[in-house]
């Protein structure tokens, strides 16, 4: 099925689609990657930046506190001024608007050896302003056991400059959730004395991280990994707005949150963590889900991919056409050139420009139609001369339909099929004398129109000798001795020949190289008829041929043929042979040559069926007549007709041998009882009259049969034969020489038929 | 058929004919020489029968009417080379008693 062009090109076509394809989605492929890793990594410093925002914030809280913590060293080394110091804090700390509060707070009793408490804390107010409130001093505060100090003091005594406090909720009006930096205040021996704080709303600070949203999807984490807090979460799956005294193992997602994680699912989404350190030691996540960081890669991915399977498609398109056009188109136009030549349409041209090899093709196409043409018309001309040639053939063959009408003591029929349009059998049969007969079926080497020249050679030739009165031995030798002088091309030929006395039944014959003939004598079957065969004709010179004699006798058939008939084949390549041949001749009941030939040559095609005729096929069927014989005649009894019924009275008369007085007492009754007939059977209408006329040992029989009115010419008185000339009648005498001349005579009135029968003797 | 007709003297004339005196030729040849006879006057008639090679019944009612006739006109009818065979059938109907046969 990929033989064709069609298919071929088909194939290239999908092949160069499948090809393309996957360059163009490798190309696809790794563009995608690559955009992958540019959008992971401009996201990276994307977060980055936000990150650096956050970082900023916090390192200005820490330094913050750590200036709040020179303002705690001054206060206690420098005079204890205390109102200068509230304003010193108070100044500092509006110096930092995203603070809550920010103050100083000193270990117990170090400012004041009577006071335990003692600090300055400043924060805003309602009306945002700055105020000191010395509540914070009081007992009941105890900043010492708040938990901001308690988390922030151990940090610090371990020699941390700034230390976070865990988250927690302010618990002086305000409520809110806070957490606290704090800095360690030393005096000059640098021995610590309390810590400086800076509060920081969480709320605030969620506001600044909730602005860490690189997609929309996106979350955040900032934890305090050293002390195990959450600072802020954004995950929207937490409860966010009771982080106090959650540790990071309360987030399910926190162990796939730390560095160097790639991807993590959380709740059926795949995200990719962004890990960040900041400056004070805290960790800062942002978790962006990975579909929302790909979706417009894998979107543009997709399209290119789409439009590059596309492209494809049309570029294997138009190649496949391209090859259609150039390839498959003049394919289709040159077939169809060449079915119209094949046809017979050798005037067809089609034109084919381009390509120029299909272009040159198709002129080589035309150019052979031309020369087709050509030898069309020659062969043409071959094949009619071919059948003129088979038509002088068949003329050159004597005429078997009643060759002789007059000789009715035999009967012949011939025939030759030739294998081509014309043949080297033949057949050929003639008077030689008054009584001698002579009939001859030959078969000369060969085919076609060699054998059929070389053939009609040789019938002309034995035509002519055979006239001169040879002996039949002195015949048979002198043809042979000319066949052999005018025969350059080493044909010889097979015959089978014989010549009858007529009259006797005697015949001679002899058989060159021929199959034997068949005969069907008394006994009524057919045999082959015993004789050696001598040489063909045409291969020695001073050949010797043995004549053989016998003598047919009445009622005798004699078939000839040649191995046309004996070798035609089957499909089976079984030749028909000489016992089918007998077979079938035994089983065929007819009598006459031509009906006998006919179901001979059914019976071969019966037997070659499809298979075409290979050989030329002769036969020559030779019937020997009974003498005693009738003939029957029917014609209409007109004045007209007359004539030729006489003729044929006569011609039957001669056949069976009648003598001529006999003939003339048959054609003075015929005629008187013709007329009688025509005058009183038939006065107003033409009718017609049948007659039989039967000759057996020592009487002729005649029977007049006609379906004319009821007429009986022998009730007719007869004339009376002695008066005198002048007194006699001129009517009657006819019928009275009929009485006179017939043995017997009688009239029948059968079936609207007049039947009147005659007999007349034979004897004188 | 062939009719040759010659004429003898002032009143004779000779027919010869060849072929078959019969229905088919007997009323031709019977008319022919009729009228030639009417025509010329003629008292002697002779009929020569030599190639005559049959004759019927319409043949032998002709040869009455050209006898009678000749009769009728104190003419003479002769036959000549009449073969055996048509003698014999002049015999079978009597014609042999009146008929002039050489």
């Amino acid at each position: 099925m990929f033989n064709t062009i069609k298919s071929k090109i088909t194939l290239i076509s999908i092949t160069m689609f499948f090809a393309l394809s996957i360059i163009l989605t490798g190309f696809t492929y790794i563009y995608y990657k690559n955009s992958k890793t540019a959008l992971i990594w401009s996201y990276y410093y994307k977060v980055k930046h936000f990150v650096q925002n956050i970082n900023n914030e916090i390192i200005s809280i820490e330094d913050n506190t750590k200036d709040m913590a020179l303002i705690g060293n001054f206060y206690y080394e420098f005079g204890k001024d205390k109102l200068i110091a509230e304003n010193s804090v108070a100044k500092l700390f509006s110096n930092y608007p995203n603070s809550l509060g920010g103050g100083i707070w000193y270990e117990p009793y170090l400012i004041n050896s009577n006071k335990r408490l003692s600090c300055i804390y400043a924060f805003r107010n309602n009306d945002n302003q700055v105020v000191i409130d010395e509540a914070f001093e009081s007992e009941e505060y105890d900043y010492l056991n708040q938990i901001w100090y308690k988390s922030i003091m151990p940090k610090v005594e371990s020699g941390k400059i700034v230390a976070w406090s865990v988250p927690y909720y302010e618990n002086q009006g305000s409520n809110t959730l806070m957490v606290t930096a704090g800095s360690g205040i030393y005096d000059n021996n640098k021995n610590l004395i309390g810590i400086s704080t800076v509060d920081w709303e969480v709320t605030s600070i969620v506001k600044a991280v909730s602005e860490i949203k690189p997609t929309k999807n996106s979350f955040v984490l900032i934890a305090d990994i050293d002390n195990n807090f959450i600072l802020v979460s954004t995950d929207k799956y937490l409860d966010n707005s009771n982080l106090i005294g959650k540790t990071l193992d309360n987030i399910p997602w926190y162990k796939d949150n730390l560095k160097n994680v790639t991807y993590f699912t959380y709740h059926h989404t795949k995200y990719i963590p962004y890990f960040n350190t900041l400056d004070n030691g805290m960790v800062i996540i942002v978790n962006v889900p990975k579909w929302e960081l790909f979706k417009g890669v894998v979107i543009s991915v997709l399209g290119l991919f789409i439009a590059f399977t596309l492209i494809c498609l049309i570029i294997v398109y138009l190649l496949y056409r391209m090859l259609d056009n150039n390839i498959q188109n003049p394919i289709d136009k040159l077939m169809t050139l060449a079915r119209k030549i094949s046809n017979g349409e050798t005037d067809t041209t089609i034109v084919v420009e381009k390509p120029e090899e299909f272009a040159e093709l198709a002129k080589t196409i035309d150019t052979m139609a031309e020369d087709i043409k050509l030898k069309t018309k020659e062969s043409t001309r071959i094949n009619s001369e071919l059948s003129i040639a088979k038509r002088i053939q068949e003329s050159s063959l004597p005429n078997t339909l009643n060759p002789f009408p007059n000789r009715k003591e035999f009967d012949i029929f011939a025939s030759m099929n030739p294998a081509k349009e014309v043949g080297g059998d033949f057949y050929d049969f003639y008077f030689i004398d008054n009584n001698k007969f002579m009939f001859l079926v030959a078969d000369v080497s060969g085919k076609g129109v060699p054998a059929a020249l070389f053939m009609m050679t040789v019938k002309t030739m034995i035509n002519n000798l055979s006239q001169l009165n040879y002996s039949p031995k002195e015949l048979i030798e002198i043809i042979n001795k000319k066949i052999c002088k005018n025969n350059d091309q080493g044909f010889f030929v097979t015959m089978l020949a014989g010549i009858i006395n007529t009259e006797t039944g005697e015949i001679s014959y002899i058989n060159c190289g021929h199959n034997p003939p068949l005969i069907k004598t008394k006994n009524g079957k057919y045999e082959y008829l015993k004789m050696d065969s001598n040489i063909v004709l045409g291969a020695f010179a001073d050949a010797q041929f043995n004549i053989y004699n016998t003598k047919l006798n009445s009622g005798d058939i004699l078939f000839t043929y040649t191995d046309g008939i004996t070798e035609a084949t089957n499909k089976n390549q079984e030749m028909y042979g000489e016992n089918r041949l007998q077979n079938c001749l035994n089983n065929c009941n007819e009598n006459s040559p031509i009906e006998i030939s006919k179901y001979i040559k059914n019976d071969i095609s019966k037997f070659t069926e499809d298979i075409a005729q290979s050989d030329d096929l002769t036969m020559l069927i030779f019937k020997f007549n009974d003498k005693s014989l009738s003939y029957e005649y029917k014609i209409e009894a007109t004045h007209e007709n007359y004539k030729s019924y006489y003729n044929w009275l006569n011609d039957c008369c001669q056949k069976m041998d009648l003598s001529e007085i006999l003939t003339n007492k048959i054609g003075m009754c015929a005629e008187e009882i013709f007329a009688n007939i025509m005058f009183y059977a038939y006065p107003d209408k033409k009718g017609f009259l049948e007659t039989t006329i039967i000759s057996n040992e020592d009487a002729v029989i005649l029977e007049f049969s006609d379906t004319g009115l009821p007429y009986n010419p022998l009730e007719k008185s007869d004339p009376d034969i002695t008066l005198p000339p002048e007194e006699r009648p001129l009517g009657g005498l006819g019928i009275f020489m009929v009485k006179a001349m017939a043995k017997n005579i009688t009239y029948l009135r059968q079936d609207e038929h007049n039947i009147l029968t005659v007999e007349i003797t034979k004897e004188f | 058929m062939q009719i040759e007709i010659k004429f003898l003297g002032i009143d004779g004339m000779y027919v010869k004919t060849v072929g078959r005196l019969d229905l088919d030729t007997a009323v031709e040849y019977g008319t022919k020489i009729k009228d030639a006879v009417e025509d010329n006057n003629i008292k002697e008639l002779v009929l020569d029968f030599t190639e005559i090679t049959f004759i019927s019944s319409f043949g032998l009612k002709i040869i009455l009417e050209l006898f009678n006739n000749m009769k009728a006109i104190n003419g003479k009818l002769k036959l000549k080379g009449v073969s055996e065979q048509i003698q014999n059938t002049f015999k079978m109907v009597g014609f042999d008693k009146f008929l002039d046969i050489e």
